[in-house]
């Protein structure tokens, strides 16, 4: 895996798109991976949320009958916290505040979804560097 | 860009051309701006009733923001007022804002969205028919005082000795002071060096103009500086043995359901709790 790849997608998408105030990539069992997050976030434990709320999302597209299930959004009256997932192997978090324009954001994410996927499963380029 | 008589009109001609055919045509509907941060203008008979924009914060994130209506309150008088976006009425009648303060931050925040729209990069404007016409200001401003008050705001910024853009600085503490306003004392607060002067008016609610200016103060005075390089982001290798595994597929039964009865509280924040929030669920 590209760290620094991986750093300068995270890092462009929330340069991107106005209004996205962190980020987070983790496994989808909700090991996180990397984060683009202020002080007053706690990275693993939204990664673990994020897993959880994708899985919840997940079986309930399912159960009804809603097909494949493309993102999850949560609400709140200072911004929202969108959940990807990335491929079937890993997931993406993107906080916003209340200017995000959230069909934007939708419209970004996907090619980004899509490199970021493809960066997380090369192992040809795997660099063991901390901090990029 | 498009092309015009005389050569190739920059996006923000196009915007005062739009807006000022949008002022001749007597037009009701939106002209949505497509660029960075891009928005959209609201007509009625030719004048601006509201603008909407990611670039600076609306009246519902300035009084959120501000503190003077909670999260909860605000959804109480969205209900209120049938699903309106804008619940006015509502605010007034209960005395969350008199009249005339709600006008007064209704015609501040469509300022200074004009301004955050002409701060930014302007792609192509167009109109768009609505179904229903979204008002905040009750008369209108015309489009074209709004584009020329935005511009006058632009040129006061760019004179400021350190000036900022509202979409390009983040800055950090210097360590020199603790800031001599409730404002820039906020600000050295929220300034972490991944907030712009639009992110620190959505932190701090108030203006992108004004915090954009007091920014650019507040560098000159030495409270704030721009780093040069941003802050290292931290990846992380999986641990050993820990390869990215497809998930599985859950093939848990759900839970049955409960018995009929009087219907539960709701209890929150007993698993997860991110580190600016609290045991009941209020965030900093």
């Amino acid at each position: 895996m590209d760290h620094q790849a991986l750093a300068l997608e995270m890092r462009g998408l929330r340069e991107q798109v106005t209004g996205i105030t962190d980020t987070a990539v983790a496994a989808a069992d909700g090991l996180l991976i990397a984060a683009d997050t202020a002080d007053s976030i706690d990275p693993e434990g939204l990664a673990a949320l994020a897993a959880a709320g994708l899985g919840l999302a997940r079986r309930t597209a399912g159960a009804t009958d809603r097909g494949a299930l493309r993102r999850t959004v949560t609400y709140g009256s200072h911004g929202c916290a969108a959940f990807y997932a990335v491929g079937d192997t890993a997931l993406m978090v993107v906080l916003g505040d209340e200017g995000m324009d959230l069909e934007q954001l939708h419209r970004a994410t996907q090619p980004a979804l899509h490199r970021i996927g493809s960066i997380l499963t090369d192992t040809a380029s795997d660099k063991a560097s901390e901090g990029v | 860009m498009c092309e015009a008589a005389g050569g190739v009109m920059s996006g923000h001609e196009h915007l005062a051309q739009a807006l000022a055919e949008c002022g001749r045509d007597g037009y009701t509907g939106e002209l949505r701006v497509h660029g960075t941060p891009g928005g959209t203008f609201h007509f009625g008979d030719g004048r601006v009733v509201a603008v909407e924009t990611p670039g600076a914060p609306g009246p519902e994130a300035l009084l959120l923001r501000s503190g003077r209506v909670s999260g909860e309150q605000w959804a109480e008088l969205v209900r209120e007022s049938g699903g309106s976006r804008w619940p006015a009425t509502a605010l007034i009648a209960h005395g969350y804002a008199g009249a005339a303060q709600l006008r007064v931050v209704c015609a501040l925040a469509l300022h200074d969205a004009a301004f955050a729209m002409a701060a930014g990069r302007v792609d192509g404007c167009e109109r768009v028919a609505s179904a229903e016409l979204f008002a905040q200001v009750p008369l209108g401003e015309p489009p074209l005082r709004l584009l020329q008050d935005a511009t006058r705001r632009l040129s006061a910024l760019a004179g400021l000795p350190h000036p900022v853009h509202p979409d390009r600085e983040r800055p950090v503490p210097a360590g020199t002071g603790p800031g001599s306003t409730a404002l820039q004392r906020e600000l050295l607060t929220h300034a972490d060096g991944r907030c712009t002067a639009r992110d620190l008016a959505f932190r701090v609610g108030r203006g992108v103009y004004t915090v954009a200016v007091e920014v650019a103060r507040m560098l000159d005075e030495g409270l704030l500086v721009c780093t040069a390089a941003p802050v290292p982001l931290p990846v992380r290798t999986l641990p050993d043995g820990h390869a990215l595994q497809p998930r599985k597929p859950s093939q848990a039964e759900p839970p049955p359901p409960p018995a009929y009865g009087d219907l539960p509280r709701r209890k929150p924040g007993s698993f997860f709790r991110l580190r600016n929030g609290t045991a009941n669920g209020t965030a900093k």
